[in-house]
């Protein structure tokens, strides 16, 4: 029991890590996306230079709601589908 | 300084390769002779030897079944089996006592041998008495079987993907959050040296300013 406690301790931590960089990552990214599209278009004409943070922001708003930002989620759900697939494999296959 | 910086990435290459090399599984085509069970007192090599089983309690020693094999090429090999448990390495292993009633059962003579793949992973090293952990064993059709490494192949690439995708992040955030941090600390320093300069040149008129007063009187 004392191993297996410690077992989802540590994965809790490790994970939350690995979820916080993956979040931010993909935030980040985001925002760069929404960067270059906000420059295209205000080249083609289609966005006023003053409302370019207006674009973006709206644009990290949107991204708050996306199912990719929920996929992220997965992050706590992938391993310990992959644990109990294990644990079956090894033990009672 | 080229010497140093070689054997220390030489011996981190190799401690990388060990440790993959200990922990990966691996299989093995042996006859199983027979198996036993001996008591353990592991000490300076406990770290070869696994957890107590999940729910037993942690006592100076403890029974472990061995399994003792002979390759195809007659050497003996002798596998220990031991629950992983929930602790390192991951494979989640809590059926010790079925496997060693399997083992026993694919047990074999010299004349009439049954060949069995072991899947283990570990070392055997007389000098430390130390034992590869065997995983799991089911027989094959003779001693010639090679079987291909799946396992370890999806395992590396997924360890490699993980590493590349590690290096991105690192990338992102280095050139949205640090770089433009650089930039801004750059920016700063640029004016403090501004006013530093202007502020020396109010300084010497003020000197210059003095001196004149002083060499009027």
């Amino acid at each position: 029991m004392v191993a297996f406690i410690r077992l989802a301790a540590v994965g809790l931590v490790v994970l939350t890590v690995i979820y916080v960089m993956v979040s931010l990552y993909s935030r980040s990214v985001r925002r760069e996306k929404l960067e270059g599209w906000a420059e295209e278009r205000i080249a083609e004409g289609r966005l006023e230079e003053g409302d370019r943070d207006a674009f973006i922001e709206e644009g990290m708003r949107d991204y708050e709601h996306s199912l990719r930002k929920k996929l992220i989620l997965g992050v706590y759900v992938v391993p310990v589908i992959v644990v109990i697939i294990l644990v079956y494999v090894t033990n009672f296959m | 300084m080229v010497y140093v910086k070689w054997t220390f990435l030489t011996l981190l290459a190799l401690l990388v390769f060990s440790f993959f090399h200990y922990t990966l599984p691996q299989h093995d085509i042996v006859r199983i002779a027979d198996t036993y069970e001996k008591r353990i007192d592991p000490g300076g090599n406990a770290l070869f030897w696994a957890e107590p089983p999940v729910g037993a309690a942690r006592t100076a020693n403890r029974d472990v079944f061995f399994i003792q094999a002979i390759r195809p090429n007659g050497r003996p090999i002798v596998y220990r089996n031991e629950d992983t448990g929930w602790g390192w390495p991951p494979y989640f292993k809590l059926d010790t006592s079925n496997l060693q009633a399997e083992a026993t059962d694919l047990k074999s003579t010299k004349g009439n041998p049954q060949w069995v793949s072991v899947t283990h992973y570990g070392w055997r090293s007389e000098f430390l008495s130390i034992y590869p952990n065997a995983v799991g064993v089911r027989p094959v059709e003779g001693p010639d079987v090679r079987l291909f490494p799946w396992v370890n192949i999806i395992i590396l690439s997924l360890i490699g993907l993980a590493l590349l995708f590690l290096w991105r992040v690192w990338a992102q955030f280095r050139e949205r959050t640090i770089d433009p941090l650089l930039e801004d600390v750059e920016e700063t320093w640029d004016e403090v040296d501004e006013r530093a300069d202007a502020a020396r040149d109010r300084a010497r008129g003020l000197w210059r300013r003095l001196t004149d007063w002083l060499g009027r009187k």
